[in-house]
């Protein structure tokens, strides 16, 4: 209806003249492939709070998708698919903990903190000191407590949400999540940065 | 009446049932003590947002290749020439980025819907407003947001080209319906981390894409100007 309306309009003759010059529409994009690549930002930031440095975050993104695509069938359509691949990255941010020795046993905070600060100017955030810290006081809480912390506070799932993708009840959830959180919060009035 | 941290933070992040959600907006009101520990909760998460940063990353260009150019599940259709998978890339990762920065902060959990319908439709309300009313002349709103060329493909549909300065995205969308279907969507080729304002530096993809589907010279500010009223009065 519209469209016909539209064609009686004043273009109406530009239309009809260039109707002849052979140009394809875009395809429909795929729902998996383009939702899988609207993930990517929320996937990278993610790792980012989990791995223990901007390398690691990068291998945990690259895996994550690779992962997904290899096991797209397993993939239940109608069903989130960012939770589905953020449960891929759990385990695999579990199993790359496993593999190595752990970070925080051998690097002192100053070192993880240095470690960022290539990762804050290549990303060009002109991050304050304060968020600075908050990264910090992040990457110093035990594994499960940084898992709740990261899928709640900064990407923002509910906790029904990230006790699916931790894979864990949700009480368990919760109260990683409080705990995390209170560190956290005593760890910036420490530093001085809490209100 | 005493909060426990749990509560306060459920609270604060949306989780308690509104009976229980008002008990303790009561108690938080009365009590300077439990307003302190609040704001305290709230601030750090806030600084987790700011620490903690949806960003465009080169990088994410190089995996939606990696995922488009996958085997397809399902090849329904070709390319039109010209045309590669990655200019098609980045649709996902624009309204993603949209949603991820705009990602707000206190006592509203921020928002993740699916960013992308079925088909690529927009899902970004305000980004679909702004399509929806605003003119080329206007400029970029206060987050960036901004049209540029208006004009119809071979269908008779109506496209625009858009940037989300804030996001660090540009594309092509073309109205469906009530709605708007993202065709391309590009990060701004220009580096740097100031957020972009103006429509100036439509990405090379994004052209490329206008000039594939514009059966329509784009249309001067007064042809804009009445179409625009035309959807208004829809």
């Amino acid at each position: 209806m519209r469209k016909r309306a539209f064609r009686t309009g004043p273009w109406d003759e530009t239309i009809r003249a260039r109707r002849s010059i052979p140009h394809g529409r875009f395809p429909p994009l795929d729902a998996f492939q383009s939702e899988l690549v609207a993930l990517l930002p929320r996937l990278r930031r993610l790792a980012r709070a989990l791995a223990r440095n901007e390398a690691d975050a990068q291998d945990l993104v690259q895996e994550a998708v690779e992962r997904a695509l290899a096991k797209r069938r397993g993939f239940q359509a109608g069903t989130r698919l960012d939770s589905w691949v953020f449960t891929i990255m759990r385990r695999l941010w579990i199993d790359q903990g496993r593999s190595r020795t752990r970070w925080n046993k051998v690097v002192t905070p100053e070192d993880a903190f240095t470690s960022q600060q290539p990762d804050a100017s290549q990303a060009g955030e002109a991050l304050r000191a304060d968020a600075l810290a908050v990264q910090r006081a992040l990457k110093e809480l035990p594994d499960d407590q940084r898992l709740a912390v990261a899928l709640v506070l900064i990407d923002g799932l509910s906790y029904a949400e990230a006790a699916e993708v931790a894979g864990v009840p949700a009480g368990t959830l919760t109260s990683r999540l409080v705990r995390g959180r209170q560190a956290l919060v005593a760890r910036l009035g420490e530093a001085g940065v809490a209100a | 009446m005493t909060v426990s941290d749990q509560e306060l933070y459920a609270w604060l992040d949306g989780e308690l049932p509104p009976a229980r959600a008002g008990d303790t907006e009561r108690a938080v009101a009365a009590d300077p003590a439990l307003a302190t520990r609040a704001e305290q909760a709230r601030r750090a998460r806030s600084l987790l947002a700011e620490g903690f940063p949806v960003v465009a990353d080169p990088r994410d260009q190089a995996l939606a290749r990696l995922i488009l150019d996958g085997p397809a599940r399902r090849p329904m259709f070709s390319l039109p020439e010209g045309l590669r998978w990655p200019q098609l890339a980045l649709a996902g990762a624009a309204a993603a980025a949209c949603f991820g920065v705009g990602l707000s902060i206190g006592l509203l959990k921020p928002e993740t819907p699916p960013l992308i319908g079925q088909g690529g439709a927009l899902a970004d309300a305000a980004l679909v407003r702004v399509l929806d009313s605003r003119r080329a002349v206007d400029g970029a709103d206060a987050r960036g947001r901004a049209v540029g060329l208006t004009f119809q493909d071979a269908e008779g549909r109506w496209c625009r080209t858009f940037a989300a300065g804030e996001a660090g995205l540009a594309g092509l969308a073309c109205r469906e319906g009530e709605g708007w279907k993202a065709e391309v969507v590009a990060p701004f080729e220009t580096a740097g981390t100031e957020l972009r304002t103006a429509s100036a530096d439509i990405p090379a993809a994004v052209l490329a894409a206008v000039d594939a589907s514009a059966a329509s010279d784009p249309l001067d500010a007064q042809a804009e100007a009445e179409l625009l009223a035309r959807w208004k009065g829809e």
